[in-house]
């Protein structure tokens, strides 16, 4: 069976031929993806990473400068015609559609760019919009919509469709839990009850929602694929090392930190409206918690709180990366 | 230090104007834009003046005619203009909801975005009546130009336009996408009934009443009489308000200026009021 | 896919393209005011510097017939040629492109729910116009008429669709040669006076224009007894052209949208916005 997306060698630079410093971009660099029929696939990664930039070259936007990329064994670059006929893609925070239609009569506009047939839409609409708790919404125009309902739609849109790969680009940005929760249990659902024909790659710089959602994640920095697996075993790269959290009084000084045996990397987010320095160690020895505590003393912080924690994403990338996602 | 910060806005507004007036290309094509487009106006004139005459372009009436249409342009282009601020930058930079929350006199923005249109203007309406002097023998003499009457009529006429802009702003805040229509519409009033390419008497009797109630009817005839003395003179029959003194024309002006500033503060605060009203400072209306 | 499938499918994009435009007209009823009482007021100013030069009395019939018709240049230049600019702008841009349905069914969609609304501003300007200045039009060709408006719109709205790809490329600018391609085509194409006046050359290049032989084919269908005084080329011969041009702009617009899509995911500026 063809995988749902594979990737060799992806590459794409922006302005290539520009020689100013700075000018020429390469957003992605030798991609090599392999995405399974039925798979819910993570891209996780910072602003910037080449997310976005790697879905548009999927969804036939963009071409790649070199390499190749396939969607369903079709070739993007020349097979995009039918492509397009399998994928559909959501951005979030996305404002499309028209200000002055209804949701109902936005959603059937679009799907009528794929030929689909109005009383089939029509019903695939209003189905939609009551598991999304949009039944009451679906006459109001959409320039009435607050912006989860208005994510709602996109989303909507999305599945409307029926593409067998959806592309869903950072599809709860900037929504509030609840409404992120709805969109989530949605995919998850749309995928599970597919019995492995209905495809995800989802793009976010939320960990925990590439943790809850995706059966694999890929983390992306730099244009660069750092590691592909499943969040467990991910996580499992650091479960050998410690990680551990301190939220100390404001550190300003934290170069000694890093020169501490035993720690692998560390990062610091400042809080300064209350004073605070969270930091964050991933460990190869624990016999280096003293070391951090003696020199968090020397740095002229107190230590607020010290704990201990599970592995996560965060840290499988803060370990990869050397950095965190701030 | 309200004073300060208004013209600091202002001055603000007119950078930003600037910026999207001009910086869309080099200044070489920006000059040759900002020509071809109001010389092309004119020739419409031009050529429907010559299909029926068939040729002279040295009559009193064809200078009438050229020297009003120019000077129309100071009217289309600042209604557009102000119009246009509303719109563009609710509609395609959305940065109006921005611009409106921001603790600056919107007046002040609106205004200073209108500068800078009057500007580029002046160079299309300096243009045109350059070609008409130099290409089609317009009839204007230098020595003869009443050059206070025309600088007074120049500002107050001007002020008078960014007035009625304000109005216009302020509708456009209610107003759909193709509500940009209502610049092109007001402005028509204006070119039909302000005396602009003929004189009003040819009008109904009604609408030379409506004419004598706009102040571009009075800016129209006081910057001709400060431009083109001679021509006024001479002109066979009648403008519609020959008996009126060049001081009694200013006068006419300034007071229908005056009644239309309190009649453009009242439509834009009352627009103004509507539209946070209904939400309208931020919608989008495009299809 | 079997061809009716596709063109099935095709078709129901057309629709869904159209439908914003044609429901606009309706849930935005301001354009009535804006676009149609108000820009009858240029063409009463037009008009009666005609009467003010005494002019013969079909020239108030000629600058109603060209300001009808300025509806349909507006249209094409702020509702097709712009529009994906504008699309863009909004984000519905990229979601046109990854559609398994030609471009070009969108272009037609956004074509054809514009000439319906804008068909609508223009009969009323006709109509308000005919009525207020008392003009008389000869029906004398009913079917040529049909045939030169028809044509006319097919090559102008082609027109419009090729304009709509270049304007991409042109990004911010589009707004400039929209403005800028406003007065200049009114006076080329010979909106408010015969084109004939412009001499032969100038008329024949303006004649790239669609609407310049069809308004000239219109004024000589209304008006018969003045056609040989004020008509360019015989009434046949632009309607030949005219269907050259449908033909031409269809072509070209195909081409340069297929141009404008692969530049634009060469250089991925299809989906930037704010350029």
């Amino acid at each position: 069976m063809e995988p749902a997306v594979e990737t060799k060698k992806l590459t794409r630079v922006f302005n290539p031929k520009k020689k100013k410093e700075g000018a020429s971009v390469r957003a992605l660099n030798s991609v090599d993806l392999k995405i399974e029929k039925g798979e819910l696939f993570g891209l996780l990664g910072p602003n910037g990473a080449g997310k976005t930039t790697l879905l548009k070259i999927l969804s036939t936007l963009l071409l790649p400068t070199s390499g190749k990329a396939y969607v369903s064994g079709l070739d993007v670059e020349k097979d995009y015609v039918e492509v397009r006929k399998r994928i559909n893609m959501v951005s979030g925070g996305e404002i499309s559609g028209y200000g002055l239609l209804t949701v109902r009569e936005n959603l059937w506009m679009f799907s009528q760019f794929y030929g689909i047939k109005s009383s089939i839409a029509l019903e695939r609409i209003d189905d939609m919009l009551g598991k999304f708790g949009m039944l009451d919404k679906k006459s109001e125009k959409v320039r009435t919509l607050s912006t989860g309902q208005r994510q709602k739609m996109n989303v909507i849109r999305g599945f409307v469709t029926d593409p067998q790969i959806l592309f869903l680009d950072e599809p709860t940005l900037g929504l509030d839990v609840n409404a992120s929760r709805t969109i989530r249990d949605f995919i998850l659902d749309w995928v599970r009850k597919s019995e492995r024909d209905k495809t995800v790659l989802l793009t976010t710089h939320y960990m925990a929602e590439a943790d809850q959602l995706c059966d694999r994640v890929a983390i992306i920095d730099d244009g660069r694929i750092l590691a592909c697996d499943s969040p467990e075993n991910l996580k499992k790269l650091v479960k050998s090392e410690t990680t551990l959290r301190l939220d100390v009084t404001t550190m300003k000084d934290q170069r000694v930190l890093g020169t501490i045996p035993g720690v692998e990397k560390f990062t610091s987010t400042d809080d300064l409206e209350n004073n605070i320095t969270s930091l964050r160690f991933v460990l190869g020895d624990e016999s280096a918690i003293s070391d951090i505590v003696s020199g968090v003393a020397k740095g002229g912080s107190k230590i607020l709180a010290l704990r201990k924690t599970e592995p996560t994403l965060e840290d499988v990338f803060i370990k990869l990366v050397g950095k965190g996602f701030e | 230090m309200a004073v300060r910060s208004d013209l600091r806005t202002f001055k603000n507004a007119a950078w930003l104007g600037w910026q999207m007036e001009a910086n869309w290309t080099d200044p070489f094509l920006f000059v040759i834009y900002s020509i071809i487009k109001p010389i092309a106006g004119t020739l419409i004139l031009v050529f429907m003046y010559l299909v029926i005459t068939s040729g002279a372009t040295n009559t009193l009436f064809f200078s009438y005619m050229y020297v009003g249409n120019a000077f129309y342009m100071y009217v289309a282009d600042v209604l557009f203009g102000v119009t246009w601020v509303i719109h563009d930058d609710r509609e395609h930079y959305m940065t109006l909801k921005q611009v409106y929350i921001a603790p600056i006199s919107f007046y002040m923005y609106i205004f200073g975005r209108a500068a800078i249109r009057i500007a580029i203007t002046s160079m299309g309406v300096f243009l045109t009546l350059l070609f008409g002097v130099l290409v089609l023998g317009v009839d204007i003499n230098l020595a003869a130009v009443d050059w206070p009457l025309l600088a007074l009529a120049l500002v107050l006429g001007l002020a008078c336009l960014c007035i009625m802009g304000l109005a216009l702003g302020g509708i456009s805040f209610l107003t759909a996408k193709h509500g940009q229509g209502i610049n092109e519409g007001v402005a028509g009033v204006f070119y039909v009934l302000a005396g602009v390419i003929f004189p009003i008497t040819i009008l109904p009797g009604w609408a030379q009443t409506v004419s004598r109630l706009l102040p571009v009817t009075y800016w129209m005839e006081a910057v001709r009489r400060g431009l083109e003395p001679a021509v006024m003179a001479g002109l066979p029959g009648s403008t519609g308000l020959q008996s009126l003194s060049n001081l009694q024309l200013m006068l006419a002006l300034l007071v229908s200026t005056v009644a239309f500033l309190f009649i453009s503060l009242g439509i834009f605060k009352y627009a103004d009021k509507v539209a946070r009203r209904k939400g309208k400072i931020d919608w989008t209306t495009t299809y | 896919m079997t061809g009716s499938a596709w063109i099935v499918q095709n078709l129901r994009a057309v629709r869904g393209r159209a439908y914003p435009r044609v429901l606009g007209a309706q849930r935005e009823p301001s354009w009535i005011f804006f676009d149609v009482a108000l820009p009858l007021l240029t063409v009463a100013a037009y008009i009666y510097m005609y009467k003010f030069m005494d002019a013969p009395k079909e020239f108030v019939g000629f600058v109603i017939l060209g300001g009808a018709m300025t509806a349909f240049w507006l249209n094409i230049l702020w509702s097709m040629a712009s529009q994906f600019y504008w699309e863009k702008e909004t984000g519905n841009l990229s979601l046109f492109l990854i559609a398994p349905v030609s471009r070009m069914s969108i272009l037609g969609g956004m074509a054809v729910g514009g000439l319906f609304f804008t068909t609508l501003r223009a009969s009323a300007t006709l109509v308000i116009g005919i009525v207020v200045f008392g003009v008389t039009l000869s029906l004398s060709s009913p079917l040529m008429l049909i045939a030169i408006f028809l044509v006319t719109m097919v090559s102008l709205y082609g027109m419009g669709m090729m304009f709509a790809s270049l304007y991409l490329l042109f990004g911010r600018e589009a707004y400039n040669m929209s403005n800028l391609m406003t007065e200049p085509i009114y006076l080329a194409s010979g909106f408010y006076f015969p084109v004939k006046a412009l001499g032969y050359w100038a008329a024949a290049g303006a004649s790239i224009i669609p609407i310049t032989l069809g308004l000239d084919g219109l004024r000589q269908l209304f008006y018969p007894e003045s056609s040989a005084q004020y008509g360019f080329l015989p009434v046949g011969t632009e309607l030949v052209i005219l269907v050259g041009l449908s033909v031409l702009f269809l072509i070209l617009s195909k081409v340069s949208l297929d141009y404008m899509e692969n530049l634009g995911k060469t250089t991925g500026r299809l989906t930037l916005r704010w350029q």
